[in-house]
């Protein structure tokens, strides 16, 4: 009869315990560097979708729902295979020779991500009492410094639950780059597997290295939701818990 | 860490167990028994990996790798006395150790070389074919070998056997690791990466199925043996004498010959000469009755 004998020790072994924690490394850094352009562009995008100008707002749908619909593995390979094609030789070549598929990797997941981030923050926007915005308009701030002074900071407190939610899909999402040759977390399980023969054990540091990571994510922004509520505005944690 | 936290770890590592404890109860259970009772042979190949399994111009699954688990399934169903479901699944260097050991296939027959390590966690039938590795490179480019490949950025798969050995061998090149064919060439068709390295008979696929094959150069002495193998699970005797039974009747026939002429001949989908030496290799592999 067939049985697994388990060999956890693949997993620290040279020069196995590197490739992971370079994965670990990896992960972070692609899911960092794109988090912040998904920042970016989900603010704006997300406040283009609420103003009171329709050109603007159709212009923001429409980054939203182009990027969104498309799968992010189309775009990661988009990023790398297609877009590099329009840039002049020498730069294609210097992108070639200095890490290409990371910054395509970070690219992909960072547009993605603001189309998704967009819409969350669109939500978050529409949640503020339209006073507020009137209020701003009234002390006479413009349109644009209304939202930067007062709607969005308002906003990015109460979508902090659900752009957690986005922030944990990026870091997953991140995964698909090995589909560009980038060696992040699920890559260096999958090459350890590959060297070892050793898939379960690979398979399953990888899931807990997955899980950690969300969960200390999750953790540390339940507390960052705490430290910036503003009180009496936003009733979450305030149960019989708070 | 409040008790909330506490609870969602223990719901997580829970989890992992569970889809641990999924994939073990496969291993209880001898092939052919587990191919009676689901009345499947699920055989394990790839999809753009010429001749050995790709998706035609007709958008059929086919291959050399195909034809001999066809030869398999024929063999399996004389052996059960009933009719049994041809199943073909994808897999990748990557994939197809764990789809093997988790019984979610029970074949594989695609590009495997036969290595030690791998031979400590699946079986594998006789050699059915033998090549090596090489570069393919874009017309004109400087790459003829191994050595002139250094410091450039050569494609490789991930969990192939090439990549080891280049890695292992060769530290001044650089390595770019994709997880299939496909991506890889489509590296090199890119530009992304300046060569390709893999087992010679595949880069004659993949030549032959570009759109201009003139375009592409195999180059280089081969950096490695690597003979081919079908797969299965391991420590199942039974299942593994009928795969080698097989396989030595279709070359003592003459069967595999006609396939290899079908895939590989002159007229064959990726002309690729069995050598003499490899057919006599192949021929030694068959034992008396």
């Amino acid at each position: 009869m067939f049985r697994y004998d388990f060999d956890w020790s693949v997993l620290w072994q040279p020069p196995y315990g590197e490739w992971l924690l370079q994965g670990i490394l990896t992960t972070l850094e692609i899911s960092a560097l794109a988090w912040v352009i998904a920042l970016v562009l989900g603010c704006v995008a997300g406040a283009m979708r609420t103003v009171p100008s329709a050109v603007t707002r159709t212009i923001g749908a429409a980054y939203v729902e182009f990027f969104k619909n498309v799968p992010l593995l189309v775009w990661m390979f988009f990023w790398y295979f297609g877009a590099p094609q329009f840039l002049p030789l020498a730069v294609q070549d210097w992108l070639n020779r200095h890490g290409v598929a990371f910054v395509a990797a970070v690219v992909a997941l960072g547009i993605y991500h603001g189309a998704r981030f967009a819409e969350v923050i669109r939500a978050g926007i529409q949640s503020v009492p339209q006073g507020q915005f009137e209020a701003a308009l009234s002390t006479g701030l413009g349109v644009a410094e209304a939202y930067r002074l007062i709607l969005i900071p308002i906003a990015l407190r109460l979508i902090i639950p659900p752009g957690t939610n986005e922030t944990l899909n990026l870091l997953k999402n991140s995964s698909l780059a090995l589909t560009i040759s980038v060696a992040e977390i699920t890559f260096q399980t999958r090459q350890i597997e590959a060297y070892t023969a050793r898939g379960f054990e690979a398979i399953t540091a990888g899931t807990l290295i997955y899980l950690v990571l969300c969960l200390v994510l999750a953790g540390v922004m339940s507390r960052v939701e705490k430290a910036v509520a503003i009180p009496g505005l936003i009733v979450r944690g305030s149960g019989p818990e708070g | 860490m409040s008790r909330r936290v506490t609870r969602t770890v223990a719901a997580g590592l829970g989890a992992v167990v569970l889809l641990l404890a999924g994939a073990l109860p496969a291993f209880a259970q001898a092939t052919l028994e587990k191919i009676n009772q689901s009345g499947t042979f699920v055989v394990g190949t790839r999809t753009g990996s010429p001749p050995f399994g790709f998706i035609d111009r007709n958008q059929n699954w086919v291959g050399f790798g195909v034809d001999l688990a066809r030869l398999v399934h024929a063999a399996i169903e004389k052996r059960l006395g009933k009719t049994i479901k041809f199943e073909l699944k994808e897999t990748t260097p990557a994939t197809r150790i764990p789809l093997i050991t988790s019984g979610q296939v029970d074949l594989i027959a695609e590009t495997m070389t036969i290595t030690r390590s791998r031979m400590e966690q699946v079986d594998f039938g006789p050699v059915y074919f033998v090549t090596g590795a090489q570069f393919l490179v874009k017309k004109g480019s400087p790459i003829t070998g191994v050595k002139s490949a250094a410091g450039k950025r050569v494609a490789v798969q991930q969990g192939s056997t090439n990549e080891r050995i280049l890695r292992e061998q060769y530290p001044n090149i650089q390595l770019v690791v994709f997880p299939d064919q496909p991506a890889a060439f489509a590296a090199l068709v890119q530009g992304r990466v300046d060569a390709y390295v893999n087992d010679g008979v595949q880069l004659a696929g993949l030549k032959a199925k570009a759109p201009n094959p003139g375009d592409w150069v195999i180059t280089g002495e081969p950096i490695s043996y690597e003979p081919y193998g079908l797969a299965m699970r391991e420590n199942d005797s039974d299942f593994r004498d009928l795969v080698a039974f097989t396989l030595m009747e279709a070359i003592e026939n003459g069967e595999y010959r006609k396939l290899y002429e079908k895939w590989m001949g002159e007229k064959g989908d990726v002309p690729y000469p069995l050598s003499e030496t490899a057919e006599t290799f192949l021929r030694m592999q068959v034992m008396p009755r």
